[in-house]
């Protein structure tokens, strides 16, 4: 094969030569050429071999639709030859041969067939059982496609989501007339289209001019292309997913327009594999847009007046065409070892053998339809027409061009049966052939979906898209029924392959990080996840980090709180409702804690409020439920339409808890004002200069000692974090993760919302009675909270005898669970383990002893019901 | 058929930038019946047909709105601020 002179019809640019290598072959070729392009203007016939009896295989169908030229591209298997554009330096590798594609020993399953029937894994090596775990390896081996690569291949791929009032699927002739007539409409308009170049058969035949007239129209109306991406199916909502090499398109269109086009078969005849039986529209692709003769001497039995056309254009480059009618004159077989050499045709007068290399097959088109039984359409087989007609979609999507059958020739599938020797493949992926059908049909698989499963048939690369039209009339020919009564297969998503790293495009897991996290690195922390975040879990033993916050000074970032400020002349009639506490009389500069319930009264989170002005809070909530609680505060300011607003200053600010028995001299050396106990007690608040950074101070607590929360702009965060940690040095300062700070607070009864409340607790239940205000006149969950519920109460507990219990464990009473442990760590200043657990309410009580059950294993202990540490809270306000 | 969510403030966008917050029910006033609260609390009329219910834009405008939506298509008919809903009542 030799590229044939330039023509206005191709799409090479042959000022750009590339190269690309081809099993250590380099092979020159053009800009706009295919692999499988470039592989047959260097004179390779043989793309790869098949799956099973390992038989030579070549370009067919030039569209896609088969699995013929599959070849390994750069590391990635399976690739179709036939539509991958070249890019230089590209390694091709051809697959599924030993030692190779052009001499393959494993060519000898050819001659073995008869060891591999229908139905083989249900027959072969299961006696003795001990067999097919040995055998089954050499089998995965010697069978199959292009290996699975073994490094990981990085691609990446993202997600766009479009929304035109139209879409159209193909950009064929019948989909750019469709998409001009509804873009002219003005309609926002999109058109996708698998191939490389718009115009479908028209582009690739003598009238290749309409074809860019078309294509030109389309861009002038406004039309958006996109070209080399597949729609892969239709899901609820109206959603259709198409893809390109690297972009996974979620499209939610107003209306539909299918344009796919149709699909050639092949003919089933013996030896109907062989490299150099092409379809018409392969060898019209061939020589049009790549301008490569694929054969000198060929023969054209194609149904249809475009075998005429495909002859005629065969002959103007020189080739010598014999044309035959294909209804008079039938395939007997094709002959040939590694491609044609000749064809037998057997006629009315008898049997003749043509030599010719190269075998036109075609005019067996069937609506590329897979995408109408995806949209709520059905497909019904046309006796009249003897072809598939799409009925039954809805009103907003229509089908039009050859999709919809009208276009077909009326000819049958297959052409009469042939009785010559020679495999006669029905299914050319999974090498079925219509002997094993017969033979399957004979073993009572009689239904084409038991055929399916029985065979492999259709279950290969091209998804029954080549093959299944084809085998549906064998069926009923074999079966004596008729097609219409044959059921034809579901097609599913994916319609066309697509690669799942272009399925995982768009999937992000976020990562935060606080503005102090290199500092937590520096300091050698494990981290945790904390919803998104990532959180220092320890620096050090967390028993040293609690001890030291106990008797000297500790620090630790809490930047991941969610922060809120909250502003407006209704802000107190907001706050009033959102949470069960009293707000309006808290005075300028003083801090409350406080919870958000829903209107069941049930915890949805909890933090801490501080009044920054009569018309202005800023509020805390915990570090997973900021995104929630924003979205909740939000949809009540919107329902009660106040005037209040809301912002957001979560990532605004960094935050740092400052704590323990000495942090009062070290806050006093990084600031001017005064943080004594008499000025700043705790629940108060104070703004001003920290290391020389504006900040907000809050004097609160949650692991028991004096400690100051201190909030600056994230910019200075680690600025600050340096400043602290340089003037706690002489006080023996450390930082603390989360770990410590658990235990700090376990030791202090402090809940943890999430952890030891869950979707039914209330207040009354997690033992925070005292702030609720039922006396207000409304805030949410008050309508529920005037029922108390008396059922569970969290309390405190100290095991006295056994482990410390897993969080989860059970309470048991009486061989039955009363009750589940919410927390529990093992406490330095108790010397034993202490926990958080929900109990029977009437079991509240100091002292009480229960049981405690987990994994085979049991431990006692007592109801203890106030913090294990300074119970009376005289460190904390010190 | 698209489930397109037409935001008053940012246009048409996809349904996976919103949170959905479900029919819109009256919140009972303070002394409601018992069975008033239970029914806001706990039952959802989910309808054929067309319904009103909150979106919140969390990928965008971070608005809550009110949509018209017909369960049966996924069409929402229009959106709106609930402030307007006293006008958009129907």
């Amino acid at each position: 094969m030799k590229r044939l002179p330039s023509s206005p019809s191709e799409r090479l640019d042959r000022a750009s030569p590339v190269s690309i290598t081809m099993d250590g072959r380099l092979l020159p070729a053009f800009e706009g050429d295919t692999v499988g392009s470039a592989m047959a203007a260097n004179g390779v016939v043989i793309t790869g071999r098949s799956f099973k009896y390992h038989r030579p295989r070549g370009l067919r169908c030039m569209t896609g639709a088969c699995a013929s030229c599959m070849v390994t591209v750069d590391g990635v298997p399976n690739v179709r030859a036939c539509l991958e554009p070249v890019r230089d330096a590209m390694v091709v590798r051809r697959q599924n041969a030993w030692p190779s594609v052009d001499r393959d020993l494993l060519g000898v399953f050819d001659l073995l067939d008869f060891a591999l029937p229908a139905g083989f894994y249900y027959k072969a090596f299961h006696r003795p059982r001990f067999l097919w775990p040995l055998v089954e390896p050499i089998i995965r081996r010697l069978a199959g496609l292009g290996r699975v690569p073994s490094t990981v291949l990085s691609h990446d791929a993202q997600k766009v989501y479009l929304h035109p009032d139209v879409l159209v699927i193909g950009g064929g002739r019948a989909g750019l007339r469709a998409a001009i007539a509804v873009a002219n409409a003005k309609k926002n308009t999109l058109l996708v289209e698998g191939r490389a170049e718009l115009g479908g058969r028209t582009r690739s035949s003598a009238n290749h001019a309409e074809a860019a007239s078309l294509s030109a129209e389309a861009e002038q109306a406004g039309v958006r292309i996109l070209l080399r991406t597949s729609a892969l199916g239709a899901f609820e909502g109206g959603l259709v997913v198409a893809a390109s090499e690297d972009v996974l398109y979620h499209i939610r269109p107003r209306e539909i327009v299918i344009a796919t086009g149709q699909i050639e078969q092949l003919p089933v005849f013996p030896n109907n594999d062989l490299p150099g039986i092409m379809t018409a529209e392969a060898v019209d692709r061939l020589l049009h847009l790549y301008r490569i003769l694929p054969g000198a001497k060929a023969v054209v039995a194609a149904f249809g007046p475009k075998a005429q056309e495909t002859a005629k254009a065969l002959r103007a480059e020189g080739a010598d065409v014999t044309i035959i009618d294909p209804k008079t004159e039938i395939i007997q077989a094709a002959a040939g070892r590694r491609r044609m050499q000749g064809v037998i045709l057997k006629g009315p007068t008898g049997t003749r053998r043509l030599a010719c290399d190269l075998l036109v097959v075609g005019g067996l088109g069937v609506p590329a339809a897979g995408l109408v039984p995806q949209m709520g359409g059905q497909l019904r087989f046309d006796e009249q027409i003897q072809a598939l007609v799409a009925e039954g979609l809805p009103g907003h999507i229509r089908a039009t061009g050859s999709v919809t059958g009208s276009a077909r020739s009326g000819m049958a599938i297959l052409p009469a049966s042939s009785d010559a020797p020679g495999k006669q493949f029905t299914c050319v992926c999974m090498d079925v052939t219509k002997k094993e059908m017969v033979q399957a049909v004979a073993e009572g698989f009689d239904d084409i979906e038991l055929l399916k499963r029985y065979t492999t048939l259709s279950m290969g690369p091209c998804q029954g898209k080549s093959c299944l039209p084809g085998s549906r009339q064998l069926t009923a020919a074999l079966t004596g029924t008729t097609i219409a009564q044959t059921a034809t297969t579901t097609s599913r998503p994916p319609w066309v392959p697509v690669s799942l790293g272009v399925l995982a495009a768009g999937s992000h897991t976020p990562r935060k990080e606080t503005a102090m996290h290199d500092r937590h690195v520096e300091a050698g922390a494990e981290f945790m996840w904390a919803g998104d975040w990532r959180r220092p879990h320890h620096y050090q033993d967390p028993r040293e980090e609690c001890r030291a916050v106990h008797e000297r000074v500790g620090l630790i970032d809490v930047s991941s709180l969610g922060k809120f400020r909250i502003k407006g002349e209704q802000v107190v009639t907001f706050l009033e409702r959102l949470y069960p506490s009293r707000i309006g009389d808290m005075k300028v500069g003083r801090i409350r804690y406080g919870a958000m319930l829903n209107d069941q009264g049930v915890i949805l989170d909890d933090g801490t409020l501080c009044r920054l002005a009569e018309d202005e809070f800023f509020i805390t909530t915990t570090t997973g439920g900021t995104a929630g609680m924003e979205q909740w505060m939000r949809w009540w300011l919107a329902d009660w339409g106040l005037d209040v607003q809301l912002v957001n200053l979560s990532g605004g600010y960094a935050a740092v808890n400052l704590a323990g028995p000495r942090s009062r001299e070290v806050m006093q050396r990084l600031t001017e004002l005064d943080v004594s106990a008499a000025s700043l007690p705790y629940l108060a608040s104070a703004r001003g200069q920290v290391a020389g950074v504006p900040a907000l101070i809050l004097r609160i607590g949650f692991v028991g000692e004096l400690s100051y929360e201190i909030h600056v702009p994230s910019a200075y965060g680690e600025h600050v974090w340096d400043a602290i940690m340089e003037a706690g040095r002489e006080h023996g300062i450390a930082p603390f993760g989360l770990e410590a700070q658990r235990i700090l607070r376990l030791e202090k009864q402090h809940i943890i919302v999430g952890q030891d409340t869950d979707a039914l607790s209330t207040p009354y239940g997690a033992g925070l009675n005292w702030m609720v205000k039922l006396d207000k006149p409304d805030f949410l969950g008050r309508a529920s909270l005037l029922t108390p519920d008396t059922e569970e109460r969290l309390c405190g507990f100290i095991i006295d005898q056994g482990e410390v219990p897993p969080e989860g464990a059970s309470v048991v009473h009486e061989s039955r669970p009363v009750g589940r442990v919410t927390s529990s760590r093992w406490s330095g200043v108790q010397q034993a383990g202490v926990g958080m657990a929900w109990l029977p309410q009437a079991w509240a009580e100091n002292g009480r002893p229960f049981e405690i059950v987990f994994s085979g294993k049991r431990s006692t202990g007592k109801v203890y019901l106030e913090p294990f540490y300074d119970p009376k809270g005289t460190r904390l306000r010190s | 058929m698209a489930l397109l969510v037409p935001c008053p403030n940012c246009g048409d966008r996809e349904f996976s930038e919103f949170a959905y917050g479900g029919e819109s029910n009256k919140r009972p006033a303070p002394g409601a019946p018992s069975r008033e609260l239970a029914r806001y609390l706990f039952f959802r009329k989910n309808v054929a047909g067309v319904q009103v219910e909150w979106w919140y834009h969390r990928d965008g405008c971070q608005r809550w709105l009110l949509a018209r939506r017909d369960t049966r298509s996924n069409l929402i008919e229009e959106a709106y601020w609930p402030q307007e809903r006293e006008a958009h009542r129907r």
